[in-house]
């Protein structure tokens, strides 16, 4: 039998380089939403439901103040 | 009392000076009124809007922090509800050890996080040079193959020639 190893993924969020999950920063904010510009599964960026929890208020507060968009638009 | 943070959009049929007078005027005076206390101020300038609101494309944008007492809080929404030139507004609380940043910061921190992949870009660019490199060669195999085709015509007509002159 062949085993896998794979490395352990940490969350970018709980390794210190962000410490606060700001809204109004929407380049940060963008990295984790879909072409379709839906929130990203924690599943596909590796991110603890701690903090999953934290970005999805904050992408939801930029889209409200049209930082980000809810939806892609196509041309 | 809490620390709050108020996002707000201006409308943007005014002049920049104009925005940051109603910034000043119907924001900062009235949560003074209310009795708060402005920690932090911080004004965008112009930006566009991800969609459109209200069928207009950008706005001015404006942050600021203050502390102020939470019963006050429902009072000031509705103050800047009625305000006509705010567009929208967003109060949320913030936590007072985590200190405020200034647009200029955010950007350039966006810029920094952004240049990072540029150092594997050479890669792409070594990829465009050999490109150019193959173009380059092409140009050459084609620089070398008109001479052929002149030796070529050359020889056909040295070979008409002597037909011509055995005829």
């Amino acid at each position: 039998m062949t085993t896998i190893k794979r490395k352990k993924f940490i969350c970018t969020f709980c390794r210190g380089k962000v410490k606060n999950i700001d809204y109004k920063d929407a380049q940060l904010l963008s990295q984790f939403i879909t072409y379709y510009r839906s929130i990203q599964n924690r599943f596909h960026t590796g991110i603890c439901l701690k903090h999953q929890k934290e970005l999805a208020v904050a992408i939801k507060r930029a889209r409200i103040m049209g930082l980000l968009p809810f939806v892609r638009h196509e041309k | 009392m809490k620390k709050y943070e108020l996002m707000a959009i201006i409308v943007n049929n005014v002049d920049e000076k104009v925005a940051q007078d109603v910034a000043k005027s119907s924001i900062l005076k009235r949560i003074t009124e209310f009795g708060g206390k402005i920690t932090f101020e911080d004004f965008w300038g112009e930006r566009g809007f991800a969609y459109k609101i209200n069928g207009e494309k950008w706005g001015y944008y404006f942050v600021c922090q203050f502390e102020i007492e939470g019963k006050n809080i429902a009072k000031l929404e509705r103050e800047l509800n009625i305000d006509t030139k705010i567009v929208r507004f967003l109060i949320t609380t913030v936590d007072s050890d985590i200190a405020p940043e200034k647009y200029e910061d955010i950007q350039a921190r966006a810029k920094a996080a952004t240049t990072k992949p540029e150092e594997s870009t050479p890669v792409e660019e070594k990829e465009s040079t050999s490109k150019k490199e193959k173009t380059e060669k092409e140009v050459e195999e084609v620089q070398k193959d008109t001479p052929k085709k002149d030796a070529v015509d050359k020889k056909l007509d040295q070979i008409m020639n002597a037909a011509s002159a055995e005829l």
